[in-house]
């Protein structure tokens, strides 16, 4: 079993997400992560999924995928080549200013921005691989999440 | 194309006509009264009337089977729409070219829960191979060609189009008959040469190779180049369900359906086989059965299906060759042809052996087959012989199916029609009747379960008012048979809500409807009764009454595999 991201460029059509999402609920087929967006050509959108299943799975989704009417190119991302980001944003509590300096210098070790902050919370956002946020998330939680938002993550293949 | 000015249904009814549809069936409804008003002065196009929407759906598909032509069906919106689904899933299974055509509520309306609403266009995703909900009367031309394009090329299939009644009635000016226009659809038809070539190099030099035929043959429309095949490489042919008539049944080569309740000799050719040629199949575990280490263990696999989806789906293959069958034969042919690789010299023996098989376990099974059948293979022999090689014989799912599938003897393609991968109980009579419209000049008999009949034997009415004769020959066993044959066999015989206690007179209930009814006690009464029907001129029933407690053998057990068949103990040939 393994993560896997795939890359698809689809037609910009009403239904083509739940289309997709569909197909991978009747074909059994766990979806860590799944985002959409606009992409440089008009019409067209693409899209972002994270699997997790064997190989063969994988295999079999990326053939049902192609299969679909509106999916225009399918990518399967070796993770090696691959530039994977994961976007986050965390509502964490300050009790007191200790805390509060101590959040600060975390989050700048890990190169989070301040996008916000009251007298006993500051809200952070990181753009990272997502192990990385899942570490600094984990570091958080030493504090208090009071909130967490991730977008799920987008790639791209360096070549 | 000029621009024309034209109302929504205009425009559908003229693309329709593009596209070459000449029937349709249907059933109207309040968003479709605009669509219906353009087809009330429509000459080209024949609109039948269905009584029920599921039929409508069936006889599209049966139309398909049998012409090669996409179906079409036509349904309202809410209740009409959901009637479609088990006829439009039951296609897509069996990748038969449909389109489907549904009103839905004005767009305006959508999401509202407004009278007659479904979300037709989300229910019928899983289903179909493609679908679309259509927003603006200008779209129409590109829609529906496409529409037509998709359901029949590649894999075919069902595509439904979701039609608001506001899109139908509104007036534009539009450019009518586009070309296709896909950004990612492109049907991969071509077969790569290198595969074909390897292909071709191991069913040559196998001692003992076996060819696989589905119903992507048939849909292809490359029997002939498997038959020829066959003989060039003195390779024996199983077929499956959806492959019967791929390769016709009594030629020397060919041994029947394989699978579940195929004919022991076919799995036991799978089993032994040293090279194998599976060629439009999905493996279905009705064919392959559940153990699958019986399922050609010594075999180099070569998998030819124009889905790239179906390689290594249900069983992993040595030889992938995506494409178009028909072209994937064909070039094996010319390879074979031009390296002239064969003699056939070991097969010999391997052909010798099948032979052999075959004769001595048609002998080995009679007991088993007499003690489960009292009447009901009988029947089918009879029907067998009765019908000519064109005649189009369709079935329901049941018991009543596979002794059809077993016993009735396939000549030719498009002329068995059965319900393969969604089993669906009650399509064979409503797909009789879009086969004998494709067809009106052939016999259509639809091979029928008491059971399945009632499902949607309202149709009757629609053959009368239509003139379409089919004939409806009913295995009246007072139970759903196959279901009670499980029990029998594997639940304890606790025939638990399987009996069908008083079933209706069948005569009388054909003759309601204005039909012709026959009872047959005998098997050799049904030869006679048949003649009658046909000579009748009307839609007939016959209803054949048969022990109650039939079955039909030998099977693979559920969990069991191809060298297992229930009723084979005996056999001492395998
Ligand atoms: C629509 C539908 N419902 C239920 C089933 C499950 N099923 C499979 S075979 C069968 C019995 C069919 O009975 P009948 O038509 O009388 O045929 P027989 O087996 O008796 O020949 C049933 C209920 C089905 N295949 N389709
Ligand atoms: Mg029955």
């Amino acid at each position: 079993m393994q993560t896997r991201i795939i890359s698809l460029l689809v037609e910009d059509n009403p239904g083509v997400l739940t289309r997709m999402s569909g197909m991978f609920t009747m074909r059994g087929i766990n979806i860590t992560s799944l985002t959409v967006s606009p992409c440089e050509q008009e019409g067209l959108s693409r899209m972002t999924v994270a699997l997790y299943g064997s190989e063969s799975e994988l295999e079999k989704v990326r053939k049902q995928l192609s299969n679909l009417i509106e999916v225009v190119k399918v990518v399967d991302l070796e993770e090696r080549a691959t530039i994977i980001r994961d976007l986050c944003l965390m509502k964490v509590h300050v009790k007191d200013s200790k805390s509060r300096s101590e959040v600060m210098q975390l989050a700048e070790s890990y190169g989070a921005e301040i996008a916000d902050a009251t007298l006993d919370s500051v809200i952070l956002e990181l753009t990272e691989e997502p192990e990385k946020i899942d570490r600094f998330v984990e570091l958080m939680k030493h504090f208090g999440v009071k909130q967490l938002f991730r977008t799920g993550i987008t790639a791209i293949g360096r070549d | 194309m000029a621009r024309v000015k034209l109302s929504g249904a205009e425009i559908v009814v003229e693309e329709l006509k593009n596209e070459g549809v000449e029937v349709a069936f249907g059933i109207p409804g309040g968003v479709l009264l605009d669509l219906y008003d353009v087809l009330y002065e429509e000459k080209e196009i024949r609109h039948i009337l269905m009584r029920h929407e599921q039929c409508a759906a069936h006889a599209a598909d049966g139309y398909a089977r049998v012409s090669g032509e996409t179906g079409v069906c036509i349904a309202t919106s809410g209740p009409g729409a959901t009637n479609l689904v088990t006829g439009l899933a039951n296609a897509s299974m069996d990748s038969s070219p449909v389109v489907a055509l549904t009103g839905q509520v004005p767009t305006a309306a959508i999401g509202s829960n407004a009278f007659q609403e479904a979300s037709t266009f989300t229910i019928t995703m899983p289903i179909t191979k493609h679908n679309f909900l259509v927003k603006r009367t200008a779209d129409l031309p590109k829609v529906i060609h496409n529409a037509f394009y998709i359901a029949n090329t590649g894999r075919k299939g069902v595509v439904l189009i979701d039609l608001p009644k506001d899109v139908l009635a509104d007036v534009t000016e539009v450019n009518l008959h586009p070309k296709e226009t896909f950004a990612g659809y492109k049907p991969n038809i071509k077969p790569n040469q290198v595969q074909t070539k390897r292909a071709a190099e191991v069913l040559a030099n196998a001692d003992r190779p076996l060819i696989l035929a589905g119903g992507g043959v048939i849909i292809a429309g490359a029997a002939e180049e498997l038959r020829y095949l066959a003989e060039f490489l003195g390779a024996p042919v199983v077929t499956t369900l959806m492959g019967k008539g791929a390769i016709p049944e009594g030629h020397p080569f060919c041994l029947g359906m394989a699978g579940m309740h195929g004919h022991i000799y076919a799995n036991r050719a799978i089993n032994e086989c040293d090279a194998m040629l599976a060629v439009g199949t999905r493996f279905s575990d009705r064919t392959t059965g559940w153990q699958l280490d019986q399922f050609a263990p010594d075999a180099t696999l070569i998998h030819v299906d124009i889905d790239a989806a179906e390689i290594n789906k249900n069983i992993q293959v040595d030889i992938p060759i995506v494409g178009d069958v028909k072209l994937a034969l064909s070039d094996m042919i010319k390879w074979l042809e031009k390296n002239k690789k064969t003699e056939g010299s070991s097969k010999s023996v391997w052909v010798q052996r099948i032979r052999e098989m075959h004769s001595a376990c048609e002998e080995c099974i009679k007991d088993v087959r007499r003690e489960g059948s009292s009447k009901s293979d009988r029947l089918i022999k009879t029907i067998s012989g009765i019908l000519d090689d064109d005649a189009i014989v369709t079935t329901e799912v049941g018991q009543c199916q596979m002794f059809a599938a077993h016993y009735y003897m396939t000549k030719k393609p498009r002329t068995f029609i059965s319900s393969g991968g969604l089993g669906t109980m009650g399509f064979g009579f409503p797909a009789a009747i879009g086969a004998k419209v494709a067809a009106p000049d052939k016999k259509v008999v639809d091979i029928a379960g008491d059971g399945s009949f009632l499902m949607t034997c309202q149709d009757l009415a629609t053959c009368v008012e239509n003139d379409i004769p089919v004939v409806v020959c009913i295995f009246h066993n007072r139970y759903l048979g196959m279901v009670r044959q499980w029990q029998e066999l594997f639940f304890d015989k606790k025939y638990s809500h399987t009996g069908l206690g008083m079933t209706p007179d069948f005569v009388m209930l054909a003759e309601a409807f204005g039909c012709y009814g026959e009872r047959v006690e005998k098997p050799e009464e049904l030869k006679d009764a048949l003649n009658n029907a046909f000579e009748s001129g009307k839609p007939a029933v016959i209803d054949m009454i048969v022990g109650t407690e039939d079955k039909i053998l030998p099977m693979i057990p559920p969990g069991g595999g191809l060298t297992g068949m229930i009723g084979t103990e005996k056999c001492k040939h395998v």
